[in-house]
């Protein structure tokens, strides 16, 4: 049977964002209305089964009871049946899980921070990632329905993925030789001393901007990058740039609705699987797509290392452009039509 | 957001305070000494700590039925605290209000309360006074998830909303309302998706870092402090204790407390505290041995207090009357 | 001496206070441009701006509530509820806050804060509209209550209730609102707990306040000429209660009718027919009469409320079945 996953984080779009700029806010319920769309895209195309992480807010039987309700559920929903932390260990051990499920792919609502730790687990399984957080970097905003299509003609198996699935580039992240972590687009060295409420939005704070990609119309650390130089997902490397250091400034959508002058370096290019030493001469954190995660004290020593070990990214625009190529949208009986 | 580590050592020492005083409260609630009910605090300390230490004196906080961990964060005295609990004449209310009603003007505490969501709409009043006189002071509302249910929620933050009152509504989502989870008494998980319908912020924290508080209540006072208005902070924590003491907690499963325990806010600060050198083990170590001793003081002023006169239930009532009393 | 109406009286109370001390402001439900639901704070949010005279949204709870909190921090509050059928809505913030607070805070603090409500029937405002409700807010320790009958008490007892640092209720008569009256022309705070004899007599005492002092004295003409000479007691404030002007009056007449507006099932009138029964009962020469509305919500109908509340009528039959 032909199933996908999906990842809805009921957490996400709630974060202090809201306060220190004008980000966006979705609750729960808007979520449920997108995940139904996602099924109902999906089982449409042939999708029968739909592994969901369970949460606090129910997501997935609550969608089950409404699909259930107007008589549209057609295929099975499958909430997986696994402890609930309640925090991000929930969306790890789902995506694990769905990993081994061989699922087709992987929906993932939620912000940046969702799908790193999607991203962290996660090895071959594409992802389609639809932004519910805040005014992220790499999750886009999207119908579900459309991405319910899209994730049903991946999950199809029978097209050439490389016309529409690409592997993205991380930054990861080594204490003393170990893998400390890892971020999709941007890892920030912060004055921030703790992690606190997680976000930064204060620029004075910055010390150094690592990406994988950057560009002028993204939003977050990744587009101060940008308004110096760009670099696609598809480029094979990544930069890294000094802040606060004198340099000149540019203009940048540092947050939802903020546009502020930041002073930026020019970027130094780091190549695939370059090593950059980085020691803390200050105590500080480091924040990952936007969230400050690692906290660290003076003088330790960390490698960041642009990789291509990122998830693998399904473009929705391109999948359904090579599935309406192979007939994929053809109805099994045509005199129906 | 700055924070020295004066400031990080004293929010371990108000963290310490509440957990010490609570954990001895539980003892002596136990052993007959403290009358009553009494609802505890253990496990909720980030918050009241990380939202006052924003505060200045004259700012306002309202509370709860829960609310030591408050009144200890704002500054309130372990001895007239302890004595108030024993119902003596040194308490903070002379033994008038016990546990659920301890306040103290000087310090901008208005109070603890027994109805649960009143606090509220008197939050609304302090800012309105704030505003009024342009004294620059906010008021700290805290409540708990189930109080969201309550139609003051709905008004208050409708109406400081309208008249962008310095107020910042800090929500204790600690998963219950008494006994009944948070899924059976309301139909959302983040309370501060509520703040949408006032056209105010509303966001999420962990309640059981201090620093996420601290840093979440610095950023909405100083926006109240502009006269921008209020906001609602939820932080998401845990009671380690029941509703009050003696409640079996027959609603809750083992593991899930395990789970919150794992999260406690102490041992995060003190992994931070050490991690960064801002003190050592033995420091830590003196540092809890200094509190525990101010618990016992606390403990033996209230002991050796004496009761109120009865003479003394008949004042109070009002500024100039004195009520009848009774022969008996 | 001057004309005033009862609204102009509580009207020209609130303002003088507001004119002299900053801390006063008066907020409620359409109390701003538009007035006040009766005309009462008319003119007030031209003089003094839209800080001090504040429209609210129509939330009872919270207009008590942030009288109760800006009270303790400091300001003198004037907080209207359009109807006092709409205090239950508002009920917890009267009766468990600011009644309590200064008692279960040992005294350290003080809510000098003033709560009107506008009471009573024959408006055809029908049965959640014109409810007289003064034992539930009598029976409350904390509070203090008024009820003036007259536009010179309606001044005197508004400056004084402003100035009092205790949560006051300032009961209001929606009948009486239009009704002129003499007025000094200064006029002085009337004290609490200092009943008014409004007429002297010799009989018997009618002991009454708000709209039926009205009504008494029309009861009183009629019994005079039947060689009735009634003494009427306008009480002005239920709490703190004159017992002594009662007393005082019951030495004379050995007589006592009670008259209020309320169902007369737990009324007001029962608490001092208690004080009189347990206190001065040797003093009567007749069983104590009371004198109420029927134990009905108030009916609609003009006919059904006018037999519903009490009137000048039933006065006088309470009063000649003594004799």
């Amino acid at each position: 049977m032909i199933s996908i996953g999906i990842i809805a984080n009921p957490a996400s779009g709630k974060d202090i964002r809201r306060l220190v700029s004008h980000a966006t806010v979705i609750d729960n319920n808007e979520k449920i209305n997108i995940v139904e769309r996602i099924i109902l895209g999906a089982q449409a195309l042939g999708v029968g089964r739909v592994y969901m992480m369970p949460d606090s807010f129910n997501m997935g039987y609550r969608v089950e009871e409404k699909l259930n309700t107007c008589d549209e559920l057609r295929c099975e929903i499958n909430v997986i049946d696994m402890y609930r932390y309640d925090g991000i260990e929930d969306t790890l051990a789902a995506a694990e899980q769905m990993e081994k499920l061989n699922v087709g792919c992987i929906v993932v609502l939620g912000g940046d921070g969702t799908n790193r730790a999607v991203a962290k687990v996660v090895k071959n399984t594409p992802l389609i990632s639809i932004s519910t957080g805040t005014n992220n970097a790499y999750p886009v905003m999207m119908e579900g329905t459309i991405a319910g299509m899209a994730a049903a003609a991946t999950a199809n198996g029978s097209f050439d993925e490389s016309f529409y699935i690409e592997r993205d580039k991380r930054i990861e992240i080594y204490k003393n030789g170990v893998l400390e972590d890892i971020a999709l687009i941007d890892a920030v060295i912060s004055k921030e001393t703790f992690v606190g409420s997680k976000a930064i939005w204060d620029m004075d704070s910055i010390d150094k901007i690592f990406v994988s990609r950057c560009h002028p119309a993204s939003i977050g650390f990744s587009a101060i990058v940008g308004s110096r130089k760009i670099i696609l997902p598809k480029d094979d490397y990544g930069a890294c740039v000094d802040i606060n250091n004198n340099n000149s400034k540019v203009f940048a959508a540092v947050a939802a609705g903020v546009v502020a002058p930041v002073s930026v370096s020019e970027p130094i290019i780091l190549n695939l699987d370059d090593e950059y030493k980085y020691t803390t001469s200050f105590r500080g954190t480091i924040a990952l797509d936007g969230e400050r995660e690692i906290q660290f004290s003076e003088k330790q020593e960390f490698v960041f290392k642009v990789t291509r070990h990122g998830p693998r990214r399904i473009n929705v625009k391109r999948a359904l452009e090579t599935a309406q190529n192979n007939g994929f949208f053809k109805t099994k009986n045509d005199s129906l039509i | 957001m700055n924070i020295t580590n004066e400031q990080i050592k004293n929010m371990y020492e108000t963290m310490l305070k509440i957990r010490k005083f609570e954990s001895r409260a539980k003892d002596l609630f136990a052993e007959g000494k403290i009358p009553g009910f009494v609802h505890l605090y253990i496990g909720e300390e980030a918050v009241a700590t990380g939202a006052c230490a924003n505060l200045n004196n004259d700012d306002y906080i309202t509370s709860t039925h829960r609310g030591h961990g408050h009144i200890i964060a704002k500054g309130g005295n372990l001895d007239n605290m302890m004595a108030e609990l024993f119902g003596k004449e040194t308490g903070y209310c002379k033994g008038k209000g016990g546990s659920m009603h301890i306040a103290d003007a000087t310090k901008g505490i208005l109070g603890a309360n027994g109805i649960v969501g009143a606090g509220h709409n008197i939050a609304v009043g302090a800012g309105l006074a704030a505003q009024y006189k342009k004294t620059g002071q906010v008021c700290v509302c805290f409540f708990g998830d189930a109080s969201t249910n309550q139609s003051t929620f709905h008004e208050a933050l409708n109406l400081a909303s309208v008249w962008k009152l310095p107020v910042v509504f800090v929500c204790e989502n600690n998963g219950y309302g008494i006994s009944v989870s948070q899924e059976r008494h309301q139909a959302i998980t983040d309370v501060s998706v509520r703040a949408t319908a006032y056209n105010i912020p509303g966001i999420t924290v962990d309640g059981n870092d201090v620093f996420a508080v601290y840093e979440a209540v610095g950023e909405a006072v100083a926006r109240a402090r502009k006269g921008q208005g209020p906001t609602l902070i939820e932080c998401k924590t845990y009671r380690h204790r029941g509703h009050f003491e003696g409640d079996m907690t027959v609603y809750r499963t083992k593991e899930e407390l395990e789970a919150w325990l794992k999260k406690d806010p102490i041992p995060r600060i003190e992994k931070y505290i050490l991690e960064n050198n801002i003190m050592t083990e033995e420091e830590i170590k003196e540092e809890n041995a200094k509190v525990e001793n101010m618990v016992k003081e606390a403990e033996k002023f209230a002991d050796e207090s004496n009761v109120p006169t009865l003479e003394s239930a008949l004042e109070d009532v009002y500024t100039d009357i004195v009520e009848e009393g009774r022969v008996r | 001496m001057k004309k005033m109406t009862y609204a102009e009286g509580i009207r020209e109370g609130m303002s003088q206070r507001m004119r002299e001390n900053s801390d006063v402001l008066l907020f409620g439900e359409d109390v701003g441009k538009f007035g006040g639901c009766f005309g009462v704070s008319a003119g007030m949010w031209e003089e003094f701006g839209d800080m001090r005279v504040r429209d609210t949204p129509i939330s009872e709870g919270v207009i008590i509530g942030a009288a109760v909190g800006s009270a303790a921090c400091g300001l003198r509050p004037i907080a209207e509820l359009m109807f006092v059928d709409f205090l239950t809505v508002g009920m917890d913030q009267l009766v468990n806050q600011a009644a309590k607070m200064r008692y279960m805070f040992g005294g350290k603090i003080a809510l000098p804060m003033v709560v009107r409500l506008p009471a009573g029937g024959g408006i055809s405002a029908a049965a959640q509209h014109s409810q007289s409700l003064e034992s539930w807010v009598t029976h409350v320790p904390g509070l203090k209550v008024v009820y003036p009958s007259n536009a010179q008490d309606a001044y005197g007892l508004m400056l004084t209730a402003i100035d009092d640092d205790n949560p006051v209720v300032f009961l209001e008569n929606k009948v009486l609102y239009s009704v002129k009256s003499e007025v000094e022309d200064k006029v002085e705070p009337i004290p609490f707990g200092k009943a008014s004899v409004t007429k002297e007599g010799t009989d018997v005492t009618i002991i009454t306040y708000g709209r039926q002092v009205l009504d008494s004295l029309k009861a009183a003409e009629a019994l005079a000429k039947d060689g009735i000479n009634a003494e009427i007691v306008d009480l002005r404030s239920l709490f703190p209660l004159d017992k002594e002007t009662i007393f005082k009056s019951l030495e004379k007449t050995h007589k006592v009718v009670l008259v209020n507006e309320e169902a007369k099932r737990g009324a007001f009138t029962g608490e001092i027919a208690s004080i009189i029964a347990e206190e001065y009962f040797y003093e009567l020469d007749a069983p104590i009469k009371r004198v109420g509305a029927l134990n009905t919500p108030v009916p609609f109908a003009l006919n059904l409320e006018n037999y519903v509340l009490p009137n000048n009528q039933d006065i006088v039959a309470a009063v000649k079945s003594l004799f």
